[in-house]
């Protein structure tokens, strides 16, 4: 073997092993990245699942009630807000804005311990709590995910690849402090 | 004591990072994790064997967990929390249940696997935990009214895999005490098993050894890897 094979072999083993680490590198930073979309998904679906509820809860508080108009209006309003909302910052804006006017809401059935009594509201109101501790969870995973994408891209060698492929730290979802909170039933 | 209670507490508290803190580990018993200490031996063991016949014919798992406290999180979380360390259910399936109370807090949940949301919506399970089980847990009849509730999701899921031949029925709200100590008097005498089960063997899941020692494999189970998203109710009481 001449000297000259010898270096090439050598060239190509360090480019090899370059393309290796660059390739392994890219891969990871899409598989967290991707997997910060899903669990971005996974907030919009539960948030969307939220304002399918609002309907019903309306019919029901609106067959126990007569002067609580300008709630329920306030209510629907925000739902077809948060329906109508496109990027992740709106919708989060948008579902504080619901959960204000839902407090609102539970605040004035304490007046009508028949409603607060009645098989359907209990039961929306399960569905309603356990569809906001549902948003929590979903928030929190999709959390985790961007802060282990995040700090992949910041480490060497990833932080390298992910400039060179233009991949950017992602944001985190910031709820605001009365949104986290969920709501309890009791009797 | 209860001043070293505290000081331990507040130490883990600077030491220990937020998930390790205070979620408990599962027992060996798996299905069962009474750390309350509010459980009879023999619904124990009832639990016990009823979740493990129906894993072995549903591949689904009911697990009940009752805490002292949840050491200042919301119950929400906690179950949350809990469910995914335990893994209760079915990989692929989610099909696991969870019955958490805590005592201190007053506070139950019903935490649900994605899989069994269909079958057991948020609604239900709340109306399951108004029905068969806080009338107990106001009286402070934490017994009684866990093995009734278990009764009554057991019943609920074994009669959706069509698993109907150890279904035994939950008291209703209305029913008195009375008539409920005479059903579970009569459950004395049929708490022998039966090993009819087809599951025996090829466990994907890998189950820890155990001194439990009464059956094939030891019987400590673990929980199959399943997934919550936080479906469920939560009470107090």
């Amino acid at each position: 073997m001449s000297k000259g094979t010898g270096i090439i072999i050598a060239i190509l083993g360090v480019v090899l092993v370059l393309a290796m680490i660059i390739g392994g590198s890219y891969n990871s930073i899409v598989t967290k990245s991707e997997n910060v979309d899903t669990k971005s998904a996974n907030v919009s679906v539960m948030l969307e699942r939220r304002a399918d509820l609002i309907p019903n809860l309306v019919n029901t508080v609106k067959g126990y009630t007569t002067h609580e108009t300008e709630i329920i209006d306030k209510i629907t309003k925000a739902r077809e807000n948060l329906l109508a909302a496109k990027d992740m910052d709106d919708k989060v804006k948008a579902n504080d804005e619901l959960t204000k006017s839902l407090d609102a809401l539970m605040v004035v059935v304490e007046n009508y311990p028949d409603l607060k009594a009645s098989e359907n509201f209990i039961q929306l109101s399960d569905e309603l709590a356990g569809t906001e501790n549902r948003i929590a969870v979903a928030r929190k995973d999709y959390n985790d995910a961007v802060k282990s994408y995040n700090t992949a891209i910041k480490k060497f060698p990833m932080n390298i690849i992910a400039g060179m492929f233009g991949y950017e730290q992602k944001e985190y979802f910031e709820a605001s402090e009365g949104s986290t909170k969920v709501p309890n039933v009791e009797f | 004591m209860k001043k070293k209670f505290i000081i331990c507490l507040l130490v883990s508290f600077f030491i220990l990072p937020d998930s390790v803190r205070a979620i408990v580990n599962p027992t060996k018993e798996f299905y069962v994790n009474d750390y309350a200490d509010v459980l009879s031996e023999k619904n124990e063991q009832y639990i016990i064997e009823k979740s493990k016949k129906l894993e072995e014919k549903t591949g689904a798992q009911i697990v009940v967990v009752t805490v002292k406290n949840l050491e200042r999180k919301d119950i929400e979380s906690y179950a949350t929390e809990l469910f995914r360390k335990f893994g209760i259910g079915a990989k692929n399936e989610n099909n696991g249940l969870l019955l958490l109370i805590s005592l201190e807090e007053r506070k139950s949940r019903i935490e649900v696997g994605y899989g069994l949301e269909g079958l057991l919506p948020d609604g239900k399970t709340g109306r399951f935990q108004d029905e068969y089980m806080i009338p107990y847990f106001k009286e402070d009849h934490f017994d009684e009214g866990i093995l009734n509730g278990y009764k009554a999701f057991f019943k609920e899921i074994a009669t959706y895999y069509e698993y109907t031949e150890d279904i035994d029925e939950p008291i209703e709200e209305e029913n008195d005490i009375g008539e409920w100590i005479t059903i579970i008097i009569s459950f004395i005498g049929r708490n022998g098993r039966r090993t009819g089960g087809f599951y025996y063997g090829g466990n994907p899941f890998g189950r820890r050894s155990s001194n439990r020692g009464d059956s094939f494999f030891g019987g400590g189970f673990s929980g199959g890897g399943g997934f919550s998203g936080g479906g469920g109710s939560s009470r107090g009481f």
